[in-house]
């Protein structure tokens, strides 16, 4: 009898200490985070980048447009050629976001990077092709078809953002190595092909070589 | 009496040496080890200066902060500082934005932000509003960890 109270103490302690060694899930606190920097880019460095790109784009004054009114934007590719593998939607929808906000400009979800859900509202365009020009049209309310777009009713973008992130892996010495990210963005006005702006954002972090950058 | 003398002699020489101007424009910073030393900036000066500065934490001063208004109508935020430490100074600051009524303006650009600020030196900080509707701003500032 006390032999088998024993083993159930034992137990019971055991899984006391398990459970205590177990770390526990919290929040993290997004406006202030100081947890240490990561190796792979985390949503700080894409908040600073973010950050850094939008503030240059509206002090240049190349999203003003001359004569007044607002320029027509769309979001072009921006390619991922780092190790990790990163939705750039983490970068432009921020961008994106706050040029709408300054009211400067309008992005169009019409033309723009296809592969990227971010840029291109695909519904568009499939509501004319599946409603309009189809056989089924009759079905719809027909005062509701002057909410689809007909002939002459898109706007074709002026400006369009493309860019690149990209990543340099270098031996800093036997312990240490260092990655270099870099965040690069222009801006360009699609009827001339000149490009209006353009910056770097450089984010580098050095660190033990057991830390793996991807 | 000789200790007084002394230290009257080195404080004096400290002095004298602290009020000397270099002889080339201003504007041009020449470092330890790039310049040539001089009374007023040499290994004696520069070590128990940059000692005394460590003491009495010699640190960041805004000495001004120019808000302007672009042409595209946002506004600007220019923050004109100086690193009195002999230290780099690296920290972080984030600029919040506020509307005529106080509100604060939610931005994707009001995050922390680093800044490395070199020991003696000058350095500025440019903000800009994300919206026309700021008006006002508020800045704050946190240890580089």
């Amino acid at each position: 009898m006390k032999t088998k109270a024993m083993k159930i103490l034992l137990f019971i302690s055991i899984l006391v200490t398990v459970s205590a060694c177990e770390e526990a899930t919290v929040n993290v606190d997004t406006i202030n985070d100081d947890a240490k920097p990561l190796m792979s880019l985390d949503y700080r460095d894409f908040d600073r980048a973010a950050s850094e790109m939008i503030q240059s784009m509206l002090g240049s004054g190349a999203m003003q447009k001359s004569g007044g009114g607002r320029y027509v934007v769309s979001t072009g590719r921006i390619i991922n050629d780092t190790m990790q593998r990163i939705d750039t939607d983490q970068l432009m929808a921020k961008i994106e976001e706050e040029l709408l906000n300054s009211g400067q400009v309008v992005m169009t979800s019409v033309v723009g990077d296809s592969s990227k859900a971010g840029a291109v509202d695909e519904t568009v365009l499939k509501a004319r092709q599946e409603i309009r020009d189809s056989g089924v049209s009759d079905e719809f309310e027909q005062d509701t078809l002057e909410n689809v777009a007909g002939k002459g009713q898109l706007i074709a973008p002026e400006l369009s953002i493309s860019g690149k992130i990209f990543q340099r892996n270098l031996k800093y010495d036997k312990k240490r190595q260092q990655v270099e990210y870099y965040f690069q963005l222009k801006v360009t006005d699609i009827k001339t092909g000149l490009r209006f702006w353009q910056k770097e954002t450089l984010i580098a972090k050095r660190g033990s070589n057991k830390s793996v950058a991807w | 009496m000789k200790t007084f003398i002394t230290t009257t002699l080195f404080v004096l020489v400290l002095t004298v040496a602290g009020c000397f101007e270099p002889k080339h424009d201003s504007r041009i910073k020449l470092r330890e080890e790039v310049g040539s030393s001089s009374l007023g900036d040499n290994i004696v000066t520069r070590t128990v200066g940059g000692a005394f500065s460590w003491l009495i934490g010699e640190g960041i001063d805004v000495k001004q902060a120019v808000t302007r208004r672009n042409e595209a109508g946002l506004m600007e935020l220019h923050v004109n500082g100086y690193n009195r430490s002999y230290d780099t100074k690296r920290f972080k600051y984030r600029v919040e934005w506020l509307d005529a009524d106080g509100m604060l303006i939610q931005s994707k650009t009001s995050v922390w932000l680093p800044m490395s600020a070199m020991g003696k030196s000058p350095f500025g900080i440019k903000a800009v509003a994300p919206t026309p509707e700021a008006v006002n701003f508020r800045m704050d500032t946190k240890k580089w960890e």
